[in-house]
């Protein structure tokens, strides 16, 4: 009883303020045949990325790709007639706790559309506070299997999944010819997703032996114990699933140790920190990733753009945030309104939209029919394409 | 099985340097300082600025490069512990426990973030990184750098011992651990004694935090956490309150962890750590080499 006093008050609190913002910007009437953020004014698009923390750097490119698509997409005259796009960021800070109360905190500033989710496990508990509001998600870049598998109608992933990505690095293994692989991860969503799938798919396909499954603690600085295991059983390759902080540490310790095979690790860790982290370690380390800007064919141009407007190199995802965003507003023109559930069926109706993973459209699931995943190989320092499997 | 106790005990004379600081302050004004991992946090930003405003230093003197930084930041971070027992901790001291506790957490945070303000709260790499010779010593992969700083830090645990064991400050230090009011009585300068604790425990963390930094090589402004509460657990581990026994349980946590991660694996080292601090906590609350009671919070 008492929670429904306090959403009816709520509710008349929501309604004065549609009230009020319709009133300020085109009259009562108009905001009748249209969503709860007016009909005029600016369309707001929300972002839930890390601005602070470990993963801050990741933060700052796809900050940067999203807001050169909007404003793109505003020289170019807005959407829906005439309305210019405006990009709301809040901290992820990859913390869940963080990420709730800033995607409370994009709901209420009146985002119709969220483009933000970097680490998965902050992402996750942000779905329901997306999904009450009824706003649909384009999720540039955290890719657990975890945040489809609720089946929420409003969740989009444009990067791609943990399972795209097990079945890339198992390709690769079988392609390059390891045999023996120790899987380690950091524990978290995102992290553990990869290891587990991986695993499992090793197992259905018989080719490749998993002789080591283990998570470590992130954060701290001495993963001796890890490192033992690894030598202790010797395999060819060594697949680190966690961000690029830890990676970079496992990787030198392990080159301490005298570890002879190679290491591989997931799209968490590519940043170019990692390489300074590993230290001697650092070359010929591959990775499991969705093309970066730097290894797109034909991106020059846009690399171009984005330097000269942010006087910075991109990186990692900041091409699937600036495709997060055009997505968004080709959703918005088709649906024709900003209203929430309209936009999800124009989402799923979209249908060979072009982007720089390839033509887009969803599977049932809402995720991307092909990973686009390829693998990387570090080369004095930087990430370079080493092999598409294609 | 020889490789599992080197590493052991590499991890466990960092534990152990650290745990110093605590188990000082403890033994001296009954306080669990909080802010003593992110200390050594401090020191390792301390030593990274210093490195970095010194440029480009050839291999052949780094490790020379490193022992000054290594006394810089020794100094520096001693100050701020210092410092920040004159703001926050000394205005409390008649204060009920909990407060200073609390302060002590709050001191915490604001270094966290402060550092994080200041230098950006992006990890860095260290300018300088400890790179040497491996050999093997009967089947242990033994490296230089591990060498060296395991000398270092044994040279200043033994200095420290002596300190206490032989100058009329550590005499002080001592008496003052046994009862602070008498030894105000008898005329001991407790301030500047609780103040010289202070500088002592925090250059030790910083040098631990140098050493990690350029061991490493890799640097962030939450370092401090995890390791401040796994030097809390080898402080108790040894008895709180005790030196020797910060140094013994530093190890003990070192090899702890180092044979529980060998029998349990990995993922199950942090839960095996303080698993050992909840049975120690309830079996023996001195820990190891622990004579008083100590009062639990």
């Amino acid at each position: 009883m008492r929670l429904r006093t306090r959403n009816m008050i709520l509710l008349s609190v929501a309604s004065a303020v549609v009230f009020t913002t319709a009133g300020c910007g085109g009259g009562l009437l108009s905001s009748e045949d249209s969503g709860a953020s007016g009909a005029s004014g600016p369309v707001k698009l929300g972002m839930v990325v890390p601005i602070s923390g470990s993963s801050a750097p990741t933060g700052a490119y796809m900050k940067n790709g999203a807001q050169l698509a909007v404003d793109e997409i505003n020289k170019a005259g807005g959407v829906l007639k005439g309305r210019k796009l405006e990009l709301i960021v809040e901290d992820e800070a990859c913390d869940a706790q963080q990420a709730v109360a800033s995607a409370n905190k994009v709901v209420t500033a009146g985002v119709v559309v969220s483009v933000g989710g970097y680490c998965s496990g902050a992402t996750l508990p942000t779905l329901p506070i997306f999904q009450k509001a009824n706003l649909p998600m384009i999720i540039p870049a955290a890719n657990s299997q975890e945040l489809v598998t609720q089946g929420l109608a409003n969740v989009f992933m444009i990067n791609g999944t943990g399972k795209q990505q097990s079945t890339t690095a198992l390709a690769f293994m079988k392609k390059a010819g390891y045999t023996t692989v120790a899987l380690v991860d950091d524990n978290t969503s995102y992290s553990k997703d990869i290891t587990t799938e991986t695993a499992s798919q090793i197992q259905k396909d018989g080719s490749v032996k998993v002789l080591l499954k283990t998570s470590v603690t992130p954060g701290e600085s001495d993963y001796s114990a890890v490192v033992r295991n690894i030598m202790a059983k010797k395999p060819a390759l060594v697949y680190w699933t966690g961000y690029y902080q830890e990676g970079g540490l496992i990787i030198n310790q392990l080159k301490k140790a005298g570890f002879s095979g190679k290491t591989m690790v997931a799209d968490g860790s590519v940043d170019p920190s990692l390489t300074k982290i590993a230290g001697a370690g650092a070359e010929g380390v591959f990775a499991t990733m969705t093309q970066t800007p730097d290894t797109l064919k034909g991106a020059e141009k846009w690399i171009a753009n984005y330097k000269a407007k942010f006087k910075a190199d991109p990186g990692p995802f900041s091409t699937q945030s600036y495709d997060a965003v055009r997505l968004a507003a080709k959703a918005i023109e088709d649906a024709g309104t900003t209203e929430g559930g309209d936009i999800t069926k124009a989402l799923e109706a979209i249908d060979g939209f072009p982007m720089f993973s390839g033509p887009l459209k969803f599977t049932p699931e809402h995720t991307l029919s092909s990973g686009g995943f390829v693998i990387l190989v570090t080369k004095h320092g930087k990430f370079t394409l080493d092999n598409t499997l294609s | 099985m020889t490789q599992l106790i080197w590493d052991g005990l590499f991890v466990g004379s960092f534990y152990a340097l650290i745990a110093l600081g605590y188990s000082m302050v403890y033994g001296i004004i009954k306080l669990l300082n909080f802010a003593h991992g992110d200390i050594y946090m401090l020191g390792a930003f301390i030593g990274f600025a210093l490195l970095t405003s010194m440029g480009g230093i050839p291999a052949s003197l780094s490790l020379g490069a490193l022992l000054v930084v290594l006394l810089v930041s020794m100094l520096l971070t001693g100050t701020a512990g210092v410092i920040i027992e004159r703001l926050a901790y000394r205005p409390l001291r008649g204060a009920p426990r909990l407060a200073v506790l609390i302060t002590a957490v709050g001191v915490s945070f604001s270094l966290e973030y402060g550092i994080a303000a200041i230098a950006g709260p992006n990890p860095r790499a260290y300018p300088i990184r400890l790179e040497g010779g491996v050999f093997e010593v009967l089947g242990a992969r033994v490296s230089l750098p591990q060498i060296i700083l395991m000398l270092i830090a044994a040279g200043l645990m033994i200095a420290l011992n002596g300190y206490i064991q032989r100058t009329s400050t550590g005499r002080a230090m001592r008496s003052i651990s046994l009862d602070a009011n008498a030894s105000l009585l008898m005329g001991i300068n407790v301030n500047a004694v609780i103040t010289r604790t202070f500088f002592i425990g925090s250059a030790l963390a910083g040098a631990a935090g140098v050493m990690a930094g350029a061991y490493y090589g890799k640097i962030d402004f939450l370092m401090g956490f995890i390791i401040g509460l796994k030097a809390f657990t080898a402080a108790v581990i040894g008895g709180i309150g005790n030196i020797k026994g910060a140094m013994l349980g530093g190890l003990v946590l070192g090899f702890v962890e180092a044979f529980g991660t060998e029998w349990f694996g990995g993922q199950w080292r942090d839960v095996f750590a303080f698993a050992v601090l909840i049975i120690f906590l309830t079996l023996r609350p001195t820990g190891i080499l622990g004579e008083r009671v100590t009062e639990r919070m």
